[in-house]
C-alpha cells in the first residue's frame, strides 16, 4: 500500500514539474508610484490591499507562479487592471479619480474586494475595519457639495426653456443602445419607487417603476422581479443654490434595467440601456458596455442585482380615499 | 454500510434543505413610506414626479408630485399659475445613508407632507401634515411654503 502511494506521488511530481514548462504569457510589471495627491496612509491601503491587481506594479509571490495557479492570477490580474488601475491616476480628471475611489470603497465595503481567493493566499491584504474607516472618511472628503457656478446654471436654465416649449431632441430620433435596446420615451409616466442623493458623483436620482414593477412592489416581490418589469433611474445634476439647498439642475442620463430572464440571460437577466445629455446619446462603444453594469451591480446578486430599496406604495386606506 | 446510507440521506437532505432557503433580499422601505393611519385624502407617491431636492442643513430630501392636471402644466410652463384642480405635494423625508451604496443618501422617514391645492380663481389652498401618524398640523407661513412649492421647476427629462 505503501510503496503504491510513493509511485501515485511521484507520478504527480512529475506532472507537476512537467507543467512549469508551460507559462501563460508573461505580465507586464513597471514601478507604480503613489496616487498625487492622495494622503500617505490612504496611499498605503491602497498599495496594500489593491495594487497587485489594479496597477502596473503586481509583486508576485514565488507560489503564484507556480503552473497551474499562475494561469488564474495572471488572467484575475489582467482584469483587474482593465477595471480599474492606479496607475493611470493622473491621466484621469478629478471626476474620474473620484468615481474611482467610491467604486473601490463599495466593492471593499461588499466584502467583494480584495477577492477572498487572493487573501486567503496573500493574508497581508486583507483590510482592517479602521483602513475603510479611513479610505472612507477620505473617498467622501474628495466630493463635497460646492455651489454651483453661473456657467453650470445658465446651461441648465437654457435646457429647462427649451424643454418646457418643447424644443429638446424629439425622441423619435433617438439611436438605440449598442446592444439593440430601444430609448422607452413614456418613464416619466411611470410611479417613483424611490429616489438617491448621490453625493459621490453630485446627482439627484428619481427611480421610476413600470406596471409591472409596481405590481411586484405592491405584492411584495422585490427579491426576483418578473419578465416585463423595467426601472428608469433618472438622473440630474446637483444644482446648490444661494441657501445650501440642492435642486435637479441639468439633466444627466437616464438608465433602464428591462427584465426578462430569458432573452437578457447573459447578462444577469436583465437588459441595461444608458442616455447621456439632453440629446439622449447611447452609452457604451458596442454591446459589451452590459458588463459593466453587471459588474457594479454584481453585490446586489441575492437582490436580482437590483440597488433600490423600493417605497412601499400600496396604502389601502389611502387608495380608497 | 446502513449507517453510510443514512448519513447520506440525511446530509443530501440538508443540503437541499439549505438551498430552499431564499435570502430575504432588500424587501420594501417601508419605514420611508407611508402608512394606513396617515390622515392624507390620497396617496402622493401613487402621483406624477415633478422634481427632487435636498436641504443638506436639515439632512431632508423630498420629491414634489403633482396630480395629472399639475404635471401637465409643470411640464409646459415656466411659472406657477397652475389650473383649476391641480394638486401638488411636497413629501419630505430624513435622509439616511444608504445601505447598499457608500456616496449615496436614500429616504428614511417621511418628516412632513405639504399639500397644495388650486381652485378656479387661481388660489391655493395650503395644507400641512406631520407626526406619526401624519395629521393636519399649524404651519408657520403658508403663504410662504406655497409659493416655494408652487415655484419649483419640473426637471427635464428629454
Amino acid at each position: 500500500m505503501k510503496k503504491k502511494t510513493g509511485i501515485v506521488s511521484l507520478i504527480l511530481l512529475a506532472i507537476f514539474g512537467m507543467l512549469q514548462f508551460f507559462r501563460p504569457e508573461k505580465l507586464s510589471n513597471s514601478p507604480a508610484g503613489d496616487l498625487a495627491g492622495i494622503p500617505p496612509a490612504v496611499n498605503d491601503i491602497l498599495r496594500n490591499a489593491c495594487y497587485d491587481c489594479h496597477s502596473s506594479q503586481t509583486n508576485l509571490r514565488w507560489y503564484d507562479q507556480l503552473t497551474p495557479a499562475n494561469y488564474l492570477v495572471y488572467s484575475h490580474i489582467r482584469d483587474g487592471r482593465k477595471v480599474l488601475n492606479f496607475s493611470k491616476w493622473d491621466s484621469m480628471a478629478t471626476p474620474a479619480q473620484n468615481s474611482a475611489l467610491y467604486y473601490a470603497l463599495n466593492k471593499i465595503m461588499e466584502g467583494e474586494m480584495p477577492l477572498p481567493a487572493y487573501t486567503m493566499v496573500h493574508s497581508g491584504a486583507k483590510l482592517k475595519p479602521a483602513d475603510i474607516e479611513i479610505l472612507k472618511k477620505y473617498t467622501f472628503s474628495r466630493t463635497p457639495r460646492g455651489k454651483t457656478d453661473t456657467v453650470q446654471i445658465n446651461m441648465a436654465n437654457k435646457e429647462y426653456v427649451d424643454f418646457i416649449q418643447g424644443k429638446l431632441a424629439p425622441v423619435t430620433k433617438v439611436a438605440p443602445a449598442p446592444n439593440g435596446i430601444d430609448y422607452i420615451p413614456d418613464y416619466r409616466n411611470w410611479k417613483v419607487m424611490s429616489t438617491t442623493d448621490r453625493f459621490d458623483n453630485g446627482t439627484l436620482r428619481i427611480i421610476f417603476a413600470n406596471d409591472i414593477a409596481v405590481k411586484s412592489i405592491e405584492q411584495h416581490q422585490t427579491k426576483n422581479w418578473p419578465d416585463g418589469a423595467v426601472f428608469a433611474k433618472t438622473a440630474w445634476k446637483q444644482q446648490v443654490n444661494v441657501d445650501g439647498s440642492v435642486s435637479a439642475g441639468a439633466f444627466w442620463q437616464v438608465e433602464f434595467m428591462i427584465k426578462d430572464a430569458r432573452k437578457y440571460a447573459e447578462t444577469a437577466g436583465w437588459g441595461w440601456a444608458r442616455w447621456r445629455g439632453d440629446k439622449l446619446k447611447p452609452y457604451g462603444e458596442n454591446a459589451l458596455f452590459a458588463t459593466e453594469c453587471v459588474s457594479c451591480h454584481q453585490p446586489m446578486k441575492d437582490n436580482d442585482f437590483v440597488f433600490t430599496k423600493p417605497l412601499n406604495l400600496l396604502i389601502p386606506t389611502l387608495q380608497n380615499k | 454500510m446502513k449507517n453510510l446510507s443514512i448519513g447520506v440521506i440525511m446530509l443530501t437532505t440538508m443540503v437541499l434543505f439549505s438551498s430552499c432557503q431564499s435570502q430575504p433580499g432588500l424587501g420594501l422601505n417601508d419605514a420611508a413610506s407611508l402608512h394606513s393611519r396617515d390622515e392624507l385624502p390620497e396617496n402622493p407617491l401613487l402621483l406624477h414626479a415633478i422634481t427632487s431636492g435636498v436641504q443638506p442643513k436639515d439632512s431632508t430630501m423630498y420629491t414634489l408630485y403633482g396630480n395629472d392636471a399639475a404635471f401637465i402644466y409643470a411640464g409646459s410652463h415656466g411659472d406657477s399659475s397652475y389650473p383649476d384642480g391641480a394638486v401638488l405635494y411636497e413629501v419630505t423625508w430624513q435622509q439616511q445613508a444608504d445601505e447598499q451604496w457608500a456616496g449615496a443618501h436614500v429616504p428614511k422617514k417621511i418628516v412632513y407632507v405639504e399639500r397644495l391645492e388650486y381652485a378656479a380663481d387661481g388660489q391655493a389652498t395650503y395644507t400641512l401634515y406631520r407626526g406619526t401618524p401624519l395629521k393636519k398640523a399649524a404651519a408657520a407661513n403658508p403663504a410662504l411654503r406655497a409659493g416655494v412649492i408652487a415655484g419649483q421647476r419640473m426637471a427635464v427629462s428629454p
